[in-house]
């Protein structure tokens, strides 16, 4: 196929027709829901990501107008607690984090020019997962049966079953089920940045969106694990009685906020970056040039990214922790300023360079901008530890951080509303309500979130249910009240605004004359995504390359057809997008809803202590996702490779460090590793607490033996998988799976040689911590031995089925990245509960 | 960049590979030293509840924070230099690709320098476990 | 469109303008209003921090508006890069720095010595358990007694370092008097410690700080600071055991099982579970500072503890009639009589 094989429009009109088939949605009432299409699970995950920021809306409508006048009752103190614990984990964990990921699905693929990202099936399991978890969550408060400790959970209050009902877990089960879905999503979004760009989109060329978002979904990789290993611990202490927060016996309510907050922090600057790299697409579009300082951007969001992981004690500042730890995190919590302080002059030598044309987009983007740096401004007062004494846990940081996330989150957001709703849905919105809106919202946050200031410094705390009349704080607080009004009114206009889209005119394609790759998207959008794959040659090819537009229209680029039926994109590489194969994409299917209703079932029968349907539901998930893997990956290809147009030809089958399929394995293990070293924090953590750890009666458990043994076989595992990948490749396929065999039967035997330690010594996990962290260190090494032979045992029957040979190995490759890390894992645990005792 | 054909008689800094896994070096000495100068105090006040007046260990580990992150910032500001059209990198070519992550390189070593700067700041101004 | 730039900073001017309007001007709670001298040097800071603030916002507005007015290429890419560099990274690091320098040493709590005086105080689901003590006493540690008990009410000396151990035996609470310091958290098997010095004699009002549970906004308590001679005083006054009548309502406390949670000094009932009683006659408050002390209040809080605070442990007298009731809590305040404040 050359060039000129594209001016047959006979030949493009057949394609098309190929094209649009493959890419057909399901139709018909309930088949229509097992689609997972970027397009059509984007726009499910927005609108319901949106529908949750509406309730957790309403939520502090209710909170203002008990707050509105001193010692009020409309709502009484349960409830009232319920009613803030709500609000703000929705406002994160369903609101601010999903609606990312959710635009992201959306928007991504159109950005880099790819027909879908490269596990679209994960991408719906992620979706369903959210959809149940935050049902599940948020529906407790019709039942008064909603979590009421607070967003941040501090035990011993939620730990202690007598202080606290069924809501902490409900809490603690359901939201661990939605980070699940937040870490899958992050697989997604960075294997599809650095993998999926069209050709020629070296790094230095990719828009600034797809750099925020590689950096924020890293961020999530290290900031949700350690989140779900408090998890893990507050539920055994939950549910088992084990004593990691109860200082009673040893443990320490501390380690939860530690944990907590290391999650928590980073969790701001997700939720913030993403919102900003919106700006980054819209500020060149309005500016009408480049934007200047692209390093500049890079450097603010990775520095953003590494800086926000040293910031998590000031959420401690009053916890009595040394000064000189709080002084650390203080000057890291100053730092962060800079790249953020880098970021927003970026923008606004842009305008300054380039020629404003003002929109509603840009209305929003300047306003969050001045509430976004009010909210800084605040930030980095209370950064400093002898303000934040005052001010923690007081109205006034009530007020910081909704200038944060209104600023930096909320009305960025709808700028990007304003800005890609015709990409969505080939229609805009109305400037003039949006107009309305905009000031509806401006003024009602100010009015709102200002006076709080004051408040917070005039002595009212957070989280009260009322405050007496003599602090003198009911004007203020009348003033927050009308302003919420005030907020809710515009955010009413918006959503007015969007229910009349569907009856206005269409509008024309790339109605902003913007320059990036996403605008090709066409108002009668075709599900395909992009008719030809272009070769990228700028920041702004609609802008700089010529006749870019007709090029892609006319399928003159690359894999212009879907000759196979097959659903495809171009893999290329990570730093100077060279194509380097062709990946089929998962069709339609049910298996991500089943899946997701399978192991929700797992978090929600465990929350009602129904354990045994539990671990059926558990059962039915490793099912499932045996038979997704088994059907849906490493699919050995009727042809070993295509051509993409241009004379290219490429592989229809990677395996290895080229491969996505290896890249997922490697980032959710990476996922997993900080899990782990969580767990592994929690350790040390007591072994600093007490002047004695172990303590001296328990001193001699579990010993060096078993957890030894252990770990020579978890060694012996790794090495059989290694090697059998070695010789498996050189076509030693009996060997191989000699060597697999092995490699099963050790990883097997290092189950009961892990529990024997802790068991054989007569560890009671519910007396101290010591016994109960160590129960809970092999218990998770066990765990991932476990895994560990069903993966062998998988590959091997996938060797034996001949759906894995010499030249098709992507799944004893994935599964040896697997086994590093299980390794790794093994050598630390139980190096840790072996040896640590004789040196501690 | 080993296909460049001037590759041999670029100085060695020159010849270094540049990755994305480099961009992250300034900023992951930051976090190393970071981690450090937590767990050493930490570590320190539980368990001896002090520490001396001049800390050794910490001088040490912070001057060499500062010393490799001058270094990858010294790299990343020569590949800076290397010949080429002028700013913005924006060219789809090996060399304006190298330029910019030698950019954004340098950036992050000047935002790690101050990071590392900063950390010490609590130990000249504090300097006991109270 | 136009006037969309600047109207950020106006809005934002007339709010302020608004807020300073409508805040109340209490002088018993805020950190605006200070006696101790930590409250002072942070609202120090706190002034010069908000004025800096405000003066970066406004020249943030002032940037923007220029930039988003200047004509097409006004700024080269070069100047612009330069602008970035200076604004966006050198100044801030400049800044920051400083604010560092300044706010680090200020962290260092004040210097103690062995005769000051130390309060430990204990959060408990939703009061205060206060304990007096001198530091070289031990009483803190539980070797001997401290000097004197008592609760939802702190006294301290105006000019002397007052050393606050602060623990908690339930949940975790935060200690906070916004007029004298920054708050502490209250947490189960930690001692976090408070060097305070109060500067202004007069009474005030401290709150937990961190969520608590169902009445954590129901927990308070009275602060008064004194001139050192007569905190002496007090101090040697109150720990003589008041005298009590032996009437209705010393049978009825006897009869009901009061001292099974509570401590009178001088009688038999020693329980520390619930507050210590022994001076409730002189408290400013009932309920940790959310009542008024009368005797009504105090009888109907004994009937139905629950109607004014949600979630306290202590039970219900519902039994009680309200005349008994009144007895009681007449017959509890006794201590004020006695002894002068």
């Amino acid at each position: 196929m050359s060039l000129h094989d594209q001016d047959d429009p006979a030949l493009r009109a057949a394609q098309e027709q190929r094209l649009r088939e493959v890419w057909a949605p399901p139709k018909g009432l309930f088949l229509r829901w097992t689609d997972t299409n970027n397009n059509q699970v984007g726009n499910w995950y927005v609108l319901t990501a949106f529908a949750f920021m509406l309730f957790a809306g309403v939520l502090a409508l209710i909170m203002r107008t008990q707050l509105a006048v001193p010692d009020n009752d409309l709502v009484g103190p349960g409830t009232f607690n319920q009613l803030f614990t709500l609000h703000g984990s929705v406002m994160m964990f369903l609101f601010a984090v999903p609606m990312f990921e959710a635009v992201s699905i959306i928007l991504l693929p159109q950005l880099l020019g790819a027909r879908d990202l490269p596990f679209p099936r994960l991408s719906a399991f992620g979706y369903w997962s959210f959809l149940i978890g935050g049902v599940f969550v948020s529906g407790s408060i019709f039942f008064d049966a909603a979590p009421d400790g607070g967003w941040f959970m501090y035990p011993p209050l939620t730990t202690r079953t007598d202080l606290s009902g069924l809501g902490a877990d409900i809490w603690m089960l359901g939201l661990s089920f939605i980070e699940v879905s937040s870490v899958a999503a992050a697989v997604e979004l960075i294997v599809g940045v650095l993998q999926c760009r069209p050709p020629g989109m070296r790094l230095n060329l990719m828009p600034l969106y797809a750099w925020y978002i590689l950096v924020v979904a890293v961020m999530i990789l290290f900031a949700f694990p350690p989140l779900i290993a408090g998890d893990v611990l507050f539920e055994m202490e939950r549910l088992l009685d084990w004593p990691f927060f109860d200082a009673s016996r040893g443990g320490d309510p501390l380690l939860w906020q530690h944990l907590f907050w290391i999650f928590g922090h980073p969790e701001v600057y997700i939720v913030f970056l993403p919102s900003i790299a919106l700006f980054a697409m819209l500020v060149p579009t309005f500016a009408r040039r480049h934007l200047l300082g692209y390093p500049w951007i890079v450097l603010a969001a990775v520095g953003t990214a590494f800086l926000s992981f040293g910031l998590w004690v000031h959420h401690m500042f009053a916890t009595g922790l040394p000064k000189i730890s709080l002084g650390f995190f203080s000057a890291a919590s100053e730092a962060v300023a800079i790249p953020t302080a880098v970021q927003i002059f970026v923008f606004i030598v842009t305008l300054w360079a380039g020629r404003v044309v003002w929109s509603t987009p840009l209305l929003y983007a300047t306003g969050s901008l001045a509430i976004f740096v009010i909210g800084g401004l605040t930030g980095v007062m209370v950064a400093l530890a002898p303000f934040d004494w005052q001010a923690h846990d007081t109205y006034f940081v009530v007020a910081h951080l909704h200038y944060v996330l209104i600023g930096g989150t909320l009305m960025p957001l709808f700028a990007g509303l304003y800005y890609y709703w015709p990409l969505v849905t080939g229609k805009k919105l109305s400037d003039r309500l949006g107009r309305t809106a905009f000031w509806l919202i401006f003024v009602g946050a100010n009015l709102c979130f200002f006076p709080m200031h004051l408040s917070g410094l005039e002595g009212m705390p957070r989280r009260v249910f009322t405050y007496p009349a003599d602090l003198g704080l009911g004007g203020l607080n009348m003033a927050s009240t009308i302003g919420s009004f005030v907020i809710a009114a515009g955010i009413a206009v918006i959503v007015l605004d969007l229910c009349r889209s569907p009856w206005r005119q269409m509008a024309p394609r790339n109605p902003w004359q913007a320059g990036t790759l996403e605008w090709l998207a066409h108002p009668q959008d075709e599900n395909w995504g992009i008719r030809s794959i272009p070769l990228i040659e700028s920041r702004y090819p609609i802008w700089d390359q010529e006749d870019f537009v007709r090029k892609v229209d006319e399928g003159r680029y690359f894999l212009p057809d879907a000759e196979e039926g097959r659903r495809e994109t171009i893999i290329t590489s990570v730093l100077d997008a060279r194509p380097v194969s062709v990946i089929r994409l998962g069709a339609p299917s049910w298996k991500p809803m089943l899946t997701a209703l399978a192991l929700g079932g797992v978090f929600i029968l465990t929350t009602y202590h129904l354990y045994w349907l539990a671990l059926v539901s558990g059962v039915a998930t490793l099912a499932m996702v045996l038979w997704w893997l088994w059907t849906g990956t490493a699919e050995i290809p009727e042809k070993p490779s295509k051509p993409i147009g241009h004379g290219m030809e490429l592989p229809l089958y990677i395996s290895g460090g080229a491969s996505p399929g290896w890249w997922a394995m490697f980032i959710t293990m990476m996922a997993d590793a900080t899990a782990f070293s969580g767990l592994l924090f929690g350790y040390f953590f007591f072994w600093t607490r007490h002047a004695d750890f172990p303590p001296p009666d328990m001193a001699a458990a579990p010993g060096i033996f078993w957890p030894m043994i252990a770990l020579m076989l978890a060694l012996a595992g790794w090495v059989a998988t290694v090697a059998a990948r070695e010789i498996h490749a050189r076509g030693g396929i009996g060997a191989g799976r000699l060597l697999l065999l092995f490699g099963l039967a050790t990883s097997l035997a290092g189950v009961p040689a892990g529990l024997a330690g802790p068991w054989l010594s007569g560890m009671d996990p519910a007396t101290h911590s010591y016994p109960a962290i160590v129960w809970t260190l092999a218990i998770w090494t066990c765990l991932h031995a476990a895994v560990a032979a069903i993966m062998q045992a998988y590959v091997l029957a996938r060797s034996l089925a001949g759906r894995m040979t010499p030249h098709h190995d992507a799944d004893i490759r994935n599964v040896t990245v697997y086994m590093h890390f299980f390794a790794l894992t093994a050598a630390c645990a139980y190096a840790t509960i072996g040896l640590f005792p004789e040196v501690a | 960049m080993s296909e460049d054909p001037r590759g041999d008689r670029r100085k060695w800094h020159e010849r270094l590979q540049v990755t994305l896994w480099t961009l992250i070096v300034p900023p992951t000495v930051w976090a190393a030293h970071f981690l450090f100068s937590y767990l050493w105090a930490a570590i320190s006040c539980a368990k001896q509840g002090d520490f001396a007046r001049f800390p050794t260990l910490f001088v040490a580990g912070t001057v060499l924070a500062l010393a490799a992150i001058a270094l990858s910032g010294w790299i990343a500001h020569r590949q800076v230099r290397m010949p080429g059209s002028p700013p913005p990198h924006q060219d789809g070519t090996d060399i304006d690709r190298l330029r910019f992550l030698a950019k954004a390189t340098l950036l992050l070593a000047g935002l790690s320098f101050v990071g590392v700067l900063f950390t010490a700041l609590p130990v000249v101004f504090i300097g006991d476990c109270r | 469109m136009r006037k969309s730039i600047a109207a950020p900073s106006v809005t934002l001017a007339s709010v302020t303008v608004a807020t300073l309007v409508l805040a109340g001007c209490n002088g018993h709670q805020s950190a605006l209003a200070p006696f101790g001298l930590e409250a002072r040097s942070t609202l120090w800071l706190t002034a010069v921090l908000a004025a800096g603030g405000s003066v970066i916002a406004l020249g943030m507005a002032a940037i923007y508006f220029v930039a988003a007015r200047a004509p097409e290429g006004k700024l080269t890419h070069q100047s612009g890069m330069r602008l970035v560099l200076w604004l966006g990274a050198v100044v801030p690091t400049v800044v920051l720095t400083a604010l560092l320098v300044w706010a680090l040493p200020a962290m260092r709590p004040l210097p103690t010595g062995d005769s000051d005086l130390h309060i430990r105080v204990e959060g408990e689901q939703f009061w205060w358990r206060v304990a007096y003590a001198r530091s070289d006493d031990k009483g803190l540690n539980g070797r001997t007694e401290p000097l004197l008990l008592s609760a939802n009410e702190v006294r301290l000396p105006v000019g002397r370092t007052v050393v606050f151990e602060l623990t908690a035996t339930d949940v975790i609470h935060s200690f906070w008097i916004p007029g004298l310091a920054g708050k502490m958290d209250m947490i189960p098997g930690r001692t976090n410690r408070l060097v305070v010095k109060a500067e202004k004699p007069g009474t005030y009002r401290g709150v937990c700080a961190e969520f608590c549970g169902l009445s954590h906004a129901l927990m308070a308590f009275d602060v008064i600071a004194m001139e050192p001679a007569a905190f002496d005083a007090w101090l040697t006054a109150a720990r003589i055991p008041p005298r009590r009548t032996q009437d209705r309502g010393a049978a009825l406390f006897a009869r009901e099982g009061c001292g099974s949670c509570h401590a009178l000094a001088g009688t038999s009932a020693q329980a520390r579970i619930g507050p210590d009683l022994t001076r409730f006659g002189e408290r400013l408050t009932l309920g940790a500072g959310i009542l008024e002390p009368t005797d009504g209040h105090t009888a109907a809080f004994i009937r139905d503890p629950h109607r004014f605070k949600p979630g306290a442990r202590m039970p219900a007298y519902t039994h009680l009639t309200q005349e008994e009731a009144l007895a009681l809590a007449r017959w509890l305040k006794q201590t004020k009589a006695e002894n002068a404040r």
